[in-house]
């Protein structure tokens, strides 16, 4: 067994999260543990396998994936029961290097569903006892998410922003707004301490890349393509010009790595090869 | 030490990108020039955009060894046009593999190949997953594929052989009496793994191709038998993860390799392939690699069984 073979779990548990997003957990028996921002291969028997972000893992080796139900392999997850079966590779892929500084302004910037990944590594800074500020940004108040454990683990300094396209839950905004209100005030020293996390739609990534540039600000962005293999072989998830796989070398890219990438934020693949806009 | 003319193509190393793997964007190829490949084969590309069979498509089964059924998904040659180009602006020896329904097709894509500046075709007429597979499994239909296009191509003409037969030397020697300049060997072997949790065959497809660590030993025969027929050069493929591999299919009787599924352990490996292979030169004092291939066949095997 690697991490790059199937193994048929059973689903332990499934938490409605909120309308359309379900967060499906089971207990994954392998020595291999996972990191927050990697990423599993999800085989659904008989429909697809789809790539899926890890949004949680706890002490006993229970892995969660956060569902939203967007296609037909994702609807097939949603009608899964407990106990029903689903096949598991992983866990895939790079994943969010620690601030090992403890004085670090840290920032997890999540759009939609790609609060996901960021919910992991929120429990993880919580666990290490780091503060952070979460903004999430949804289109509406029934999309925000994990609203309950937020406010579980609010004990410390830890801040959270909401915002909604449409107002109906915190700010009327989006999350780049918020974030740059929140730095309007910081010194230049403040910034060179500032590091910010970030997964949700690549143009609020891009934008946010764009302002964290400007600012010298740390930045990292976890990124979303079609792949076959997840694990270097297949090359649909290639971003170009460096040939860097979304699989393997990511899906973490750093803002150094993303300066580079000419396809950040305009293009990606379709399941043929073929380059589109995004 | 490294440099190989293979019919034609003068590589700086025989190391060769296999079809299949990494071959869909120019810069992943690149990337794979870059770490010591002497030339890259792309995907396998047909007329039109085809997204395949659906996934799970490429899998792993035991360390270092893969099944697959892809389904020959690609772009489409009109869509593939620009990642040539991109190649070739960059010096890249540069194989386009393709596919059809007919010989027509076959050669509508590959001129097309030819034409944005494919240094070499490589017929694609063995994948095990996908319909092509029925030109490869006969030598007649082998013989006449090769022959149409090589009467209307101006690059090297190579043909991917499929192992998934009783007989590769009888579809070997169709090929070269086509006038092929080089064969392939070996394509994926036909396979199935079955999960027992869920009791169904895992590849969406069913079956697939076995590629990687598992196959190797397979393709080291099958390019020493071939070596024994065939005038035309013999490009060894299947499970290469080590300079020891590339050396074997040399002295099986190989002028250069092809090397795909490892590359998911990240394309470094092709570096340490090439140390692997100056050292063992320098060391078994051979000024070329061109000097090692086929000294296997010096050796005589035991042919009858001793009995008492």
């Amino acid at each position: 067994m690697t991490e790059n073979t199937i193994k048929t779990i059973k689903i332990s548990r499934i938490i409605n999260e909120c309308k359309n997003v379900k967060t499906i957990i089971f207990h994954n028996s392998t020595e291999l543990k996972p990191n927050p921002g990697q990423f599993v291969m999800i085989w659904v028997p008989g429909v697809d396998e789809v790539p899926m972000s890890i949004s949680a893992c706890d002490e006993v080796n229970n892995w969660a994936i956060t569902v939203k139900n967007v296609g037909d392999c994702t609807q097939a997850l949603h009608d899964l029961k407990e106990n029903d079966l689903i096949g598991v590779r992983g866990p895939l892929g790079n994943f969010f290097d620690k601030p090992v500084n403890k004085n670090k302004n840290i920032f997890l910037i999540g759009g939609g569903i790609g609060m996901a990944p960021l919910r992991f590594l929120a429990y993880e800074l919580n666990k290490s006892n780091l503060d952070f500020k979460i903004i999430q940004g949804a289109r509406v108040e029934s999309d925000m998410l994990f609203m309950d454990e937020f406010y579980e683990y609010d004990r410390r300094n830890s801040e959270f922003h909401f915002c909604t396209d449409d107002g109906s839950y915190g700010e009327k905004g989006v999350t780049t707004e918020i974030f740059q209100k929140l730095i309007k005030d910081y010194t230049l020293e403040q910034l060179k301490n500032t590091i910010v996390y970030s997964c949700g739609p690549e143009i609020m990534l891009f934008k946010l890349f764009q302002i964290c540039v400007k600012h010298d600000i740390e930045f990292y962005a976890s990124l979303e393509r079609i792949m076959r293999c997840g694990c270097g072989i297949c090359g649909l998830c290639a971003l170009d010009p460096l040939g860097l796989l979304v699989c393997k070398d990511g899906p973490i890219f750093n803002s150094k790595q993303l300066k580079k990438i000419e396809d950040f934020g305009k293009y990606k693949r379709d399941f043929t090869g073929k380059k589109m806009n995004i | 030490m490294l440099e190989i003319n293979l019919s034609g193509l003068k590589l700086k190393s025989p190391l060769i990108l296999a079809s299949g793997i990494l071959g869909v964007s120019y810069s992943s190829m690149k990337r794979v020039f870059d770490a010591g490949a002497g030339a890259v084969t792309t995907k396998s590309i047909g007329p039109s955009p085809r997204k395949g069979y659906k996934n799970p498509s490429i899998i792993e089964i035991y360390p270092g060894t893969f099944m697959n059924a892809v389904g020959l998904g690609n772009p489409g040659i009109d869509n593939f046009v620009s990642e040539i180009k991109e190649i070739k602006d960059k010096n890249i020896p540069l194989i386009v593999s393709v596919f059809g329904d007919t010989n027509e097709i076959y050669l509508e894509v590959a001129t097309k190949a030819e034409e944005a500046g494919a240094d070499a075709i490589e017929i694609n007429i063995s994948c095990p997953h996908a319909e092509v597979a029925s030109i490869g499994i006969d030598k007649n239909l082998t013989f006449e594929i090769v022959k149409f296009l090589k009467d209307r191509l101006n690059v090297p003409l190579f043909v991917k052989l499929n192992p998934n037969i009783t007989n590769l030397n009888e579809i070997g020697l169709a090929a070269e009496r086509g006038g092929a300049d080089g064969v392939v060997a070996i394509n994926t072997l036909a396979a199935m793994v079955i999960d027992v949790k869920s009791k169904r065959p895992i590849l969406s497809h069913g079956s697939g191709g076995l590629s990687g660590k598992a196959i190797h030993p397979i393709a080291v025969k099958n390019v020493y038998d071939l070596y024994k027929v065939l005038k035309i050069p013999i490009v060894g493929c299947g499970g290469i993860d080590s300079w020891e591999n590339v050396v074997e299919f040399f002295l099986a009787g190989a002028s250069a390799v092809q090397i795909g599924t490892a590359l998911y352990k990240g394309t470094e490996i092709l570096t340490n392939i090439i140390e692997g292979l100056n050292k063992y030169l320098k060391e078994n004092e051979f000024k070329s690699i061109n000097d090692i291939k086929g000294l296997a066949h010096q050796f005589k095997t035991q042919e009858v069984p001793d009995f008492d």
